[in-house]
């Protein structure tokens, strides 16, 4: 009998071809890329110039006020610093541990430091090893501090910007902070005293402990 | 579906939903058009009389595995980026019975519920209804239910970490299995329709 390919059903050519790409797939080796990484500078370039390469100190609050768990919350400063106050929900990772703390690539990650240098430079380790959801907190824990736990008005506000400050007097008191009256005001004044390691209650407390819950797909 | 582009900026919210509107109405559209739209030809599966939909949904699987794998392996997609659910065994299982018990008595699966009720059939209708009413109840009763939900957690597993072989050997045999249940299928469907009285088509 002779076997002609077009004496064959549709079907039938369709499970030919299954099997044979399920053969060569069986021999063709892993389609997992290797630790070799390429980095595209432009790419690079074009992200940091959109800006999608850092969330604000306001937006990281109003993450953890809304209990949001997409996220995970890095902290690149020293135990010590840690340990006398940390955004709530933030783990301590030192950068050399960084690559191999099991963060996931496609993970939106939200580094921070003191100021801006060390977040940006664990920012490029981790972009260049296709982290591609790693993120800087703008202006690192100074400017939590300055935006969020002790916000102070503008010297003459806009309408908007009273409103701004109404809203973040709030978010300041959720977080332990103390909103500042005096828009000239000194960070180094005595009012400014750093909140007890308290997570506020609805926030991120359960970050860590539960599996993060993600949107689930089916028929 | 347009998760990486979505989430790396490349676009923003805005063209995101008008991307999620525009794959949903297709994969909508041809799931209508393949007959899902009809509880009859749903159930009919149950009854193994017409196991079109068993038969579509192995086809699909085995696009995607094809697909994924050999776009991996030419370097297109970084399937580490590929987000995969985390598996928890026996809730998984209960979920799927649930489903599935779901899925006999009303006649169509959620996703088949939306196609059909875009036609204006009532059944559907109730049934969408039903499955509001579900998620509802669900979320409030979830404080209950959250220790279950997250019973026997197995993390991000694939089979061929759980198998310990090679990627493309447990494709090789997926594929196999599928050609094998699709001409089983086939078979199952004769045997029925003979039974019925009919010819075997």
């Amino acid at each position: 009998m002779k076997l002609s390919l077009a004496r064959l059903t549709a079907t039938q050519k369709s499970g030919l071809a299954v099997a044979l790409l399920g053969l060569v797939a069986a021999f063709a080796g892993s389609p997992y890329r290797g630790p070799v990484y390429t980095v595209d500078a432009q790419e690079l370039a074009r992200v940091v110039e959109t800006t999608v390469d850092h969330v604000t100190a306001e937006d990281v609050a109003d993450w953890i006020i809304q209990g949001r768990t997409d996220f995970r919350l890095i902290d690149l400063r020293t135990e010590g610093e840690f340990a006398e106050y940390h955004i709530p929900g933030a783990e301590r990772v030192p950068l050399t541990a960084l690559a191999g703390y099991g963060l996931q690539k496609n993970e939106t990650i939200v580094i921070y430091s003191d100021g801006g240098i060390h977040s940006a430079q664990a920012w490029f380790l981790l972009t260049t090893q296709g982290y591609k959801g790693a993120t800087m907190l703008f202006g690192g824990l100074e400017a939590w501090k300055d935006n969020v736990l002790f916000p102070r008005p503008a010297e003459n506000p806009t309408p908007a910007q009273s409103v701004q400050f109404a809203k973040m007097k709030e978010v300041s008191k959720f977080f332990g902070g103390t909103p500042q009256m005096d828009s000239t005001a000194a960070v180094t004044a005595p009012s400014f005293t750093m909140p007890k390691l308290e997570t506020p209650q609805g926030g991120a407390a359960a970050r860590g402990t539960s599996p993060v819950k993600k949107k689930k797909e089916g028929c | 579906m347009n998760a990486p582009f979505f989430k790396f900026g490349l676009f923003g919210d805005n063209v995101s939903l008008i991307v999620a509107f525009l794959i949903g109405i297709g994969f909508g559209f041809f799931l209508e058009r393949a007959g899902f739209g009809s509880a009859r030809k749903l159930t009919a599966q149950f009854y193994l009389t017409d196991l079109t939909v068993f038969k579509v949904m192995f086809t699909a699987i085995i696009t995607a595995m094809l697909g994924l794998f050999y776009l991996g392996w030419m370097g297109l997609v970084d399937l580490s980026l590929v987000y995969l659910t985390p598996t928890h065994l026996v809730p998984q299982i209960v979920g799927g019975f649930l489903l599935g018990a779901g899925f006999v008595v009303g006649g169509y699966c959620p996703g088949t519920a939306c196609v059909a009720a875009s036609t204006g059939k009532m059944d559907a209708l109730i049934n969408l209804l039903g499955i509001i009413l579900g998620i509802v109840v669900f979320g409030e009763l979830f404080p209950w239910v959250e220790g279950f939900y997250y019973a026997t957690p197995m993390g991000q597993v694939t089979l061929p970490q759980l198998l310990n072989l090679s990627y493309g050997l447990v494709v090789f045999l997926v594929a196999l299995m599928a050609i094998g249940a699709f001409a089983g299928a086939t078979w199952v469907e004769k045997r029925m329709a003979a039974r019925k009285g009919g010819q075997p088509s």
